[in-house]
């Protein structure tokens, strides 16, 4: 085994995400008849859990754009994206050397204050308690999220009886012919 | 925490597999290869990205399968020093915490890197478990199990493989992450959302 490239690229846990959605994983009851495997399946359920599973190709290009001001670097972008910082003290983990870089405390203040807020407005905010789930699902639909993965929980856990039902009848019928 | 690692690798493809169109044989080999394996410096193997080439497809003599030489691309999880990662309590005990992020569990937080200053308080049920407690303005904070902890990975290790080991040992963890919560914004997530919720008040 030759490796040629130790690192090709990182990748923003959003793009695993959607590799692995691609390849065919969901939060469903179809999980057995998707080709991956279990342990790209641990993988998928610890990603849906972080802000990376509401997040989009557009929603992470607007915010790169908009915090190239900064001047940050590719490592602490990566930690923006991955993580969704909203408060001062979350970005004041992220960014290194932040008092030196951007001048003294009160100006280094305020950059964490105004891209808290940069991330507010551009990155959705990761997935809610089911508790919280029926007072948010209206916001949920009013915003652009291609997954409605957490929307309806309620509606999947009890379609999967059904479900269950629909493959044993499928698959008597194949043995029956067979 | 992810990247991507270009690999080349000679390998035959069991007869057996020849009914399959030849990328779907190979995807299912190398899935079989090196999935949820660790290699050293490049981390743990979460996926198959894409095949870049396939080469090859010679039989060599006195041997059924098919040899391929194919380039690849690896999902590999591998965090970078620095990195913030959130994580779920598996174990606490004398030496440190122990977190797990569910498909990786070889997160260690030893005692020295906790916040200062930290103290351990053992389980009087459970010898060599307890909980950990930090004091910070003569407050103490618990860390109890139940919310996710924030930690920056302090340093990734890959111990060589043992040659032998004893009996009762733990299995032998191929990639070993240490991280450190000794920084404000680490730790317990319930920990920060106090000080944020005192700070505006």
């Amino acid at each position: 085994m030759k490796i040629l490239e130790a690192n090709a690229g990182a990748l923003t846990n959003y793009e695993v995400v959607d590799f692995l959605r691609s390849k065919g994983a969901a939060n469903d009851s179809t999980r057995v008849l998707a080709q991956v495997s279990p342990s790209e399946y641990k993988v998928y359920d610890y990603l849906v859990q972080t802000a990376a599973c509401n997040q989009t190709r557009e929603h992470i290009n607007d915010f790169v754009d908009k915090c190239k001001i900064y001047g940050l670097a590719k490592a602490e972008v990566l930690n923006i994206i991955n993580i969704r910082p909203t408060s001062i003290i979350d970005i004041y983990t992220i960014i290194e050397e932040g008092e030196t870089r951007f001048g003294d405390e009160t100006r280094f203040g305020e950059v964490s204050k105004e891209l808290a807020e940069l991330v507010e407005k551009t990155l959705p905010p990761p997935p809610t308690d089911p508790e919280s789930e029926a007072g948010i699902n209206e916001g949920k639909e009013e915003t652009e999220n291609e997954e409605h993965n957490v929307e309806t929980k309620g509606e999947e856990q009890t379609k999967e009886g059904n479900d269950d039902g629909k493959e044993e009848t499928v698959v008597g019928e194949l043995m029956d012919t067979s | 925490m992810f990247y991507l690692s270009r690999i080349e690798h000679t390998f035959r493809v069991p007869p057996s597999l020849l009914n399959l169109p030849i990328e779907e044989a190979i995807k299912g080999e190398l899935e079989k290869l090196f999935l949820d394996k660790v290699i050293a410096d490049l981390g743990l193997c979460v996926s198959v990205y894409d095949i870049k080439s396939i080469e090859g497809g010679f039989i060599f003599p006195s041997d059924g399968a098919a040899t391929y030489t194919v380039v690849f691309r690896l999902i590999m999880f591998r965090p970078f020093v620095g990195e913030i990662i959130a994580a779920k309590v598996k174990e606490s005990n004398a030496t440190g915490l122990r977190l797990s992020i569910g498909f990786f569990d070889d997160i260690y937080i030893p005692a020295h890197l906790f916040p200062k200053p930290s103290s351990f308080k053992p389980d009087p049920n459970k010898k060599d478990k307890g909980t950990w407690e930090w004091e910070y303005d003569e407050e103490p904070y618990i860390i109890d199990g139940i919310d996710e902890i924030k930690f920056r990975v302090h340093n990734v290790n890959y111990p060589p493989i043992p040659i032998e080991q004893p009996k009762e040992a733990k299995p032998f963890a191929p990639m070993v992450i240490t991280g450190s919560i000794d920084e404000d914004g680490l730790g317990p997530v319930s920990w920060w959302v106090d000080a944020e919720e005192t700070k505006e008040s």
